[in-house]
């Protein structure tokens, strides 16, 4: 990817907090008065990556990793402590007017919508704050409403709509005006699967049509998994992966998981690879990759051998290694590019 | 530049719109809040009582019914509350929203300030109203200039502004900005005129108080509008407005430009 090409180019890029620090206690609020102590929290350490157009990425982490604090770097609502980041075209914290309708940003815990106002209304205001062309305005609400089927829960009072309708009417309001650049914060955060899935069905799909770049934040590892090809680890502030999922998968619990059912079971499986289950006719195996093909040959050849499968990690099973604290180290310092 | 304009002018109408909707969703909390602004009739009701057996300096009772309506209406008219928006908006993270918008978050709280005013007037005048039928249906004397008392009260709405917007944008740097506006307001009650006439106070301080911000935000438009300022005075308060405006305005900006580069946009 060249760098003029990148949709958004991030180098070196820092983040620093400054926060009151006291003990607990009354006479440490009362020392505080008088001589207030501060800490400084690197939120973000030199982060460095760049996304080319149409690309739909994830940014997985445990709570307070720096995820969200990068995410507004990139849409312009804090300024970076130090570094470079370039979206569209713009250094996003000037805030210009030509970046602002060039991207959106959807917060899951956040309303944007006017409370007491249906959400047409809303629309209908930013159909002039972002001066959408009329003709383009109704085409493009038609298809959103339609896609996202809130023809008529926008005509009723935003604050009388479910979670789910109001995340839907959010995203309607967050694309009409067709934004290059799309920034999601957790926005399935709170809703029931199913409405997940739509949304999640709805952002790919948008994606494809619009060729809109996509940033993503997530607690819902599936969320991830499900929309972006490409995930970036951020942890303690820092890029520790950048990949696909499989590749984070790979480099986290290389071992395959291979189970088999037989009439008979070999003697000693220890020789296969790590035995996680072996119960009446059933043996479950964690297996280094390059032994997968001599370890399925020999269970191919149990008596009555089937249901043979070879299975990636689960995915809870990485992210509860990827989020556990003492784990993420295995990540090392290098920063995997296994795409 | 007529582009600009014209988009500008377009997205003042949008914004409008939408605001003139929402004060009309809250039109019972709007009438609560026009209620507890009217501090001046209490006021009036003081010292409308202390003048009943004989003027209190050049004021009679009749004087004190017209200058403390006109105080209450004129509240009215200039009034804002950006302070507690913009406070709350920063604390809690929803200023994200209006700086996501590809317009100055300060115009939308300036439009929608405005915007909800007609409520608040219709609101107010019957109440004005009231009192004056009550009090003895007094019409106000001479309002003077009228093209001098609309420029008044659009420099005292806009010194109104300037005032929140600045102590508003103390929240990007203390929690407590809210706590400090109690501040300004108490000053506010005591020396705009609100509690008692400023020419009323004595010699010497009646000149410092009538310098001060908070008479060119209520005192001036009030003595304005019943007649009680005239010649040299009109042109003296309306610079003296204009001057509090720009210091408040550039105040603001400075204040405004600072605390978005500050600005920690918590919450997610």
């Amino acid at each position: 990817m060249t760098a003029a090409a990148a949709m958004v180019r991030v180098e070196g890029l820092c983040k620093r907090f400054s926060v009151p620090r006291r003990e607990a206690g009354l006479r440490a609020a009362l020392r505080a008065l008088v001589r207030r102590e501060y800490r400084v929290v690197e939120a973000v350490r030199d982060l460095e990556f760049s996304l080319a157009p149409g690309e739909r990425v994830g940014f997985l982490g445990p709570n307070g990793a720096g995820k969200t604090t990068t995410l507004k770097m990139l849409a312009g609502l804090i300024v970076p402590s130090a570094g470079r980041v370039e979206v569209a075209g713009f250094t996003p914290s000037d805030r210009r007017p030509e970046f602002l309708r060039r991207v959106s940003l959807v917060m899951g815990q956040k309303r944007q919508l006017s409370w007491d106002l249906p959400a047409i209304d809303n629309f209908e205001f930013n159909r002039v704050v972002y001066e959408i062309d009329p003709v383009h305005y109704k085409r493009r609400l038609e298809e959103l409403t339609a896609l996202l089927d809130v023809g008529e829960v926008m005509r009723r009072p935003v604050r009388q709509l479910s979670l789910g309708e109001r995340m839907k009417c959010e995203l309607v309001a967050a694309l009409l005006h067709g934004p290059q650049v799309l920034f999601l914060d957790e926005p399935t955060i709170g809703l029931d699967v199913s409405m997940q899935l739509g949304i999640r069905e709805f952002i790919r799909r948008y994606n494809a049509e619009h060729g809109a770049t996509v940033i993503l934040t997530s607690h819902y590892m599936e969320d991830v998994a499900a929309l972006c090809p490409r995930i970036l680890v951020i942890d303690g502030g820092r890029l520790r992966f950048d990949g696909s999922i499989e590749a984070l998968r790979r480099q986290i619990r290389p071992l395959r998981r291979v189970s088999v059912r037989a009439a008979a079971l070999p003697d000693d499986p220890t020789a296969m690879g790590r035995v996680v289950l072996r119960e009446g006719g059933r043996l479950v195996l964690d297996v280094a990759p390059e032994r997968v093909p001599e370890v399925v040959g020999a269970l191919v050849a149990l008596p009555e051998a089937q249901d043979l499968a070879v299975h990636d990690a689960p995915l809870e099973e990485v992210m509860r290694a990827l989020f556990g604290r003492e784990e993420a180290a295995d990540l090392g310092g290098a920063i995997g590019h296994a795409r | 530049m007529s582009q600009r304009a014209g988009q500008l002018a377009r997205v003042t109408a949008a914004v409008w719109r939408i605001s003139l909707a929402e004060a009309i969703a809250y039109r019972v909390s709007m009438l609560m809040w026009v209620l507890t602004t009217t501090f001046p009739l209490v006021s009036l009701a003081l010292w409308s009582g202390l003048a009943a057996s004989g003027p209190v300096g050049d004021y009679a009772r009749p004087d004190f019914v017209a200058y403390f309506v006109a105080a209450f209406l004129i509240r009215q008219f200039t009034a804002s509350w950006v302070v507690w928006e913009l406070s709350g908006q920063i604390r809690s993270g929803d200023l994200n929203t209006l700086l996501m918008r590809p317009m100055s978050p300060m115009l939308y709280h300036a439009i929608q300030n405005l915007a909800a005013l007609p409520i608040r007037c219709a609101l107010a005048l019957p109440i004005g109203g009231v009192v004056l039928a009550l009090a003895g249906g007094l019409a106000w004397p001479n309002p003077g200039s009228l093209a001098a008392l609309a420029l008044s009260l659009a420099l005292a709405w806009l010194l109104n502004l300037g005032v929140h917007v600045s102590i508003g944008c103390l929240a990007f740097w203390v929690t407590e900005s809210t706590a400090l506006f109690e501040v300004w307001l108490g000053l506010y009650l005591v020396l705009s005129g609100a509690a008692v006439p400023t020419s009323l106070y004595p010699a010497g301080l009646a000149e410092v108080v009538r310098a001060l911000p908070f008479h060119a935000s209520l005192g001036f438009p009030v003595e304005l509008a019943i007649g009680r300022a005239t010649g040299a005075a009109v042109t003296h308060g309306l610079a003296l407005q204009a001057l509090w405006v720009a210091a408040f305005g550039a105040l603001a900006a400075v204040l405004w430009r600072r605390g978005v580069r500050a600005y920690e946009g918590v919450g997610t």
